[in-house]
C-alpha cells in the first residue's frame, strides 16, 4: 500500500526539523496523491509554512525523506525542484512590479524556453516563434484563472485578488505536475475567495498534485478531497472532510478555538 | 461587471500605451536623425567631444544595466573600460589589426573578465560587491604601470588605424561610436522582453519566487555581471578608438566612480536619451572639474558618499517614474 504512494505523488515521510532548540516539525509525514486536492490547515505558528518549505526546498528538515513520482527530493534547492515540475505560490504576493502581468506569468515558463543568449540580443525568427506561442500559452493560463482582461497592467494598478489569482496563472503555465499553494485566500474577500475556489476546482486534473496550505477552515473543508491538520509540528489527524468535521483532536485545537470566538 | 470594467479599462490603456510608443519611436528617430546629420554642421573639437559621449554613455549603460537588471552598484567598471581600450591598443601594436578584430575581442575579453569576478563573489551584494569591485579599481593602475612592456606604462598607447581608410578620421570616430551606441539600445530595447531579461528583473525584484521558477540567484548575478563587464569593455574599446591614444590617466580610481555617478544622472535608464545624458555628464564634467584643482578628489568623494548612500539599488528605484520598466 505504501509503494503506491511512494512511486505516485508527492511524498514526505517522518520529517523533522528544528531551528537551534526550537522544533518546528516532529516526525511530519503526508503523502499528496495526483488527481486529489489536498488541504493542509493548522492554526497559526502549527509549522504549516515550515512543513510547505519544506516540500519547495527553501528549507531542508533535518531527518525524513520526501520524494516526488518515485524522484528522491531530498537535498534538491527550490530551482532543481521546479524542475522535477513543483511549482508553488507565496503568501506573500511575489510579482515583479517592473512587468505587467502577462511578462510576470512569462517568466513561469523560463524554464520551458530554449532560446538563448544570442537571441536575448539579436532578434532571430525562431526567437519570434517561441515568443508567440509562449505569450499564448500565458494568455491561455490567464484567461483560465478569468483574469486576461488585465494582461497588459502592471501589478500596482490590480487588486490582491488578481494578483492571487496571476500567481496561481504563473504556477500553472508551465504545466506542472505538482501544485504547492500557500494561503491562497489571504487578504481575499468573501467574492474573491469563491472566484479562487472555483478556478482551483476547475485547475484540477488526474494527474495533477495540488495541495494548499490555509487557515481558513471553510475554505479547506469545502475545497478539499483530502485534509492534514497540523498542530504544534504534529500532524495530529487526517482524513475527509467529515472525517476531520468529527476529529475530537481536530475539534479540541482547531474547531473548538474557533467555535469559541 | 467587474471583469468587463477590467476590460474597459485595460484596452484604454492599451491604446494610449500604443500612442505613447509611437511618439517615442518618432522622437528616437528624430534624434537618430540629428546625430547622423550632426556632422555636416559641427566639425573639430565638438565633433571629438560627441564621439566621446557616446563612447562614454556605452560605459554608463553597462552601470545601468547592472543596477537595472541585478539591482547592483559597481564602483569599478572602469576596469573593464581599460581592459577594452587597451585590447584595441595592444592588438594594434601587437598584431597591426584595426578594430575590426580588437572590437569583438574586447567584448569576449570584457566577457571573460566579469565572469571571472562574478563567479567567487556571486553570494556578494549590496555594499559588499561595491566594496569588492573598488578592489578591481584600485588594482587597476597598478596593473596598467606594471605591465609596461605591454600597456606602454605611464606614456600608454596611440591608437592610429582606421575602420575603413580613406575616410577622414574624426568622422570615422563619430560614425563608429554613434553607429554601435545605437545598436546597443536597440538590443538593450530587445532584451527587456527577452526571456532572461524578463528572468533577471524576476530575480531581482522576487529572488524567492524566482528561484521557485527555476531561476537561481547565482545564475542571476553571474549573467548580469558578465553582461555588464562585456559592455564595458565594448564602451572601453570605442573610448579608446575615439580619443585615438589608452593611457593610466584616463582610468584612475576616479573614472569608475564617475561611471557610477554618470548612472545615477540618467536615472538608471537603458534608453539613448538617457544614455546620452549620462555620458555628456561623465565628457564634459571632468573637463569643468579640472579647474577646481586640488578640489577634485574631494568632489568625487563627495559623489561618492552621495551614491553610495542614495543609490543602494533598491532604495534608488523608489525615486524612478514608475510605468515602463527600463
Amino acid at each position: 500500500m505504501m509503494e503506491a504512494g511512494t512511486s505516485e505523488g508527492l511524498v514526505a515521510e517522518g520529517i523533522s526539523l528544528a531551528f537551534g532548540g526550537l522544533h518546528v516539525l516532529n516526525d511530519v509525514s503526508l503523502t499528496l496523491r495526483p488527481g486529489v486536492i489536498t488541504g493542509l490547515i493548522g492554526p497559526n505558528g502549527a509549522g504549516k509554512t515550515s512543513l510547505f518549505n519544506c516540500l519547495t526546498g527553501l528549507y531542508h528538515g533535518q531527518r525524513g525523506r520526501s520524494s516526488f513520482a518515485g524522484t528522491l527530493l531530498n537535498g534538491l534547492g527550490p530551482a532543481q525542484r521546479a524542475a522535477c515540475g513543483i511549482t508553488r505560490s507565496f503568501q506573500n504576493l511575489a510579482m515583479c512590479p517592473d512587468l505587467s502581468l502577462l511578462e510576470n506569468v512569462l517568466v513561469g515558463l523560463t524554464l520551458k524556453r530554449r532560446s538563448g543568449w544570442f537571441s536575448a540580443f539579436v532578434p532571430t525568427p525562431a526567437l519570434r516563434a517561441e515568443q508567440k506561442e509562449v505569450e499564448r500559452r500565458a494568455m491561455a493560463a490567464l484567461s483560465e484563472l478569468g483574469i486576461a482582461s488585465a494582461a497588459h497592467d502592471k501589478p500596482s494598478d490590480l487588486p490582491p485578488g488578481t494578483l492571487r489569482l496571476a500567481e496561481i496563472a504563473r504556477a500553472i503555465v508551465c504545466e506542472p505536475r505538482a501544485i504547492l499553494l500557500d494561503e491562497p485566500a489571504a487578504g481575499l474577500n468573501a467574492v474573491e475567495t469563491r472566484d479562487l475556489m472555483r478556478a482551483l476546482k476547475r485547475l484540477m486534473r488526474p494527474d495533477l498534485v495540488l495541495l494548499v496550505v490555509e487557515h481558513d477552515m471553510d475554505l479547506i473543508m469545502e475545497l478539499c478531497e483530502q485534509i492534514y491538520v497540523l498542530n504544534f509540528g504534529q500532524m495530529i489527524a487526517s482524513g475527509t472532510p467529515a472525517e476531520i468535521r468529527a476529529h475530537p483532536d481536530v475539534i479540541r485545537v482547531y474547531l473548538g478555538d474557533d467555535a469559541d470566538d | 461587471m467587474a471583469v468587463s470594467d477590467l476590460a474597459q479599462t485595460s484596452k484604454a490603456e492599451l491604446s494610449v500605451r500604443g500612442g505613447r510608443v509611437d511618439a517615442a519611436r518618432l522622437s528616437m528617430l528624430a534624434l537618430v536623425a540629428i546625430l547622423l546629420l550632426a556632422p555636416l554642421l559641427a566639425g573639430g573639437f565638438l565633433l571629438y567631444s560627441l564621439s566621446l559621449c557616446f563612447a562614454n554613455a556605452l560605459a554608463v549603460l553597462s552601470v545601468s544595466m547592472l543596477v537595472r537588471y541585478g539591482g547592483e552598484v559597481s564602483i569599478g567598471h572602469s576596469f573593464f573600460v581599460a581592459l577594452g581600450a587597451y585590447a584595441v591598443a595592444i592588438v594594434e601594436h601587437r598584431l597591426g589589426l584595426s578594430i575590426v578584430v580588437s572590437l569583438p575581442l574586447a567584448i569576449l575579453l570584457g566577457a571573460g573578465a566579469g565572469f571571472v569576478f562574478a563567479f567567487p563573489s556571486r553570494r556578494l551584494s549590496g555594499i559588499y560587491l561595491a566594496v569588492a569591485t573598488m578592489a578591481l579599481a584600485l588594482a587597476l593602475p597598478e596593473i596598467l604601470i606594471g605591465f609596461e612592456k605591454f600597456t606602454g606604462g605611464f606614456e600608454g598607447l596611440y591608437i592610429a588605424q582606421d575602420l575603413i581608410p580613406g575616410i577622414p578620421k574624426a568622422l570615422q570616430r563619430y560614425y563608429v561610436a554613434l553607429g554601435v551606441l545605437v545598436i546597443v539600445c536597440l538590443a538593450l530595447a530587445h532584451f527587456r522582453k527577452s526571456a532572461q531579461g524578463l528572468a533577471l528583473l524576476m530575480a531581482q525584484a522576487q529572488p524567492r519566487a524566482a528561484e521557485a521558477m527555476g531561476i537561481t540567484r547565482s545564475w542571476a548575478r553571474i549573467s548580469i555581471f558578465t553582461l555588464s563587464a562585456a559592455l564595458a569593455s565594448l564602451a572601453g574599446a570605442l573610448t579608446g578608438f575615439a580619443s585615438s591614444t589608452v593611457s593610466p590617466n584616463s582610468f584612475t580610481f576616479f573614472s569608475g566612480v564617475f561611471l557610477l555617478v554618470g548612472s545615477v544622472v540618467s536615472l538608471n535608464r537603458l534608453s539613448l536619451p538617457a544614455a546620452l545624458v549620462g555620458g555628456a555628464f561623465i565628457t564634459l564634467v571632468p573637463t569643468y572639474l579640472a579647474q577646481a584643482g586640488d578640489w577634485v578628489p574631494i568632489l568625487y568623494g563627495v559623489a561618492l558618499v552621495v551614491v553610495t548612500l542614495v543609490a543602494n539599488a533598491g532604495d534608488l528605484r523608489r525615486f524612478l517614474p514608475r510605468g515602463r520598466g527600463r
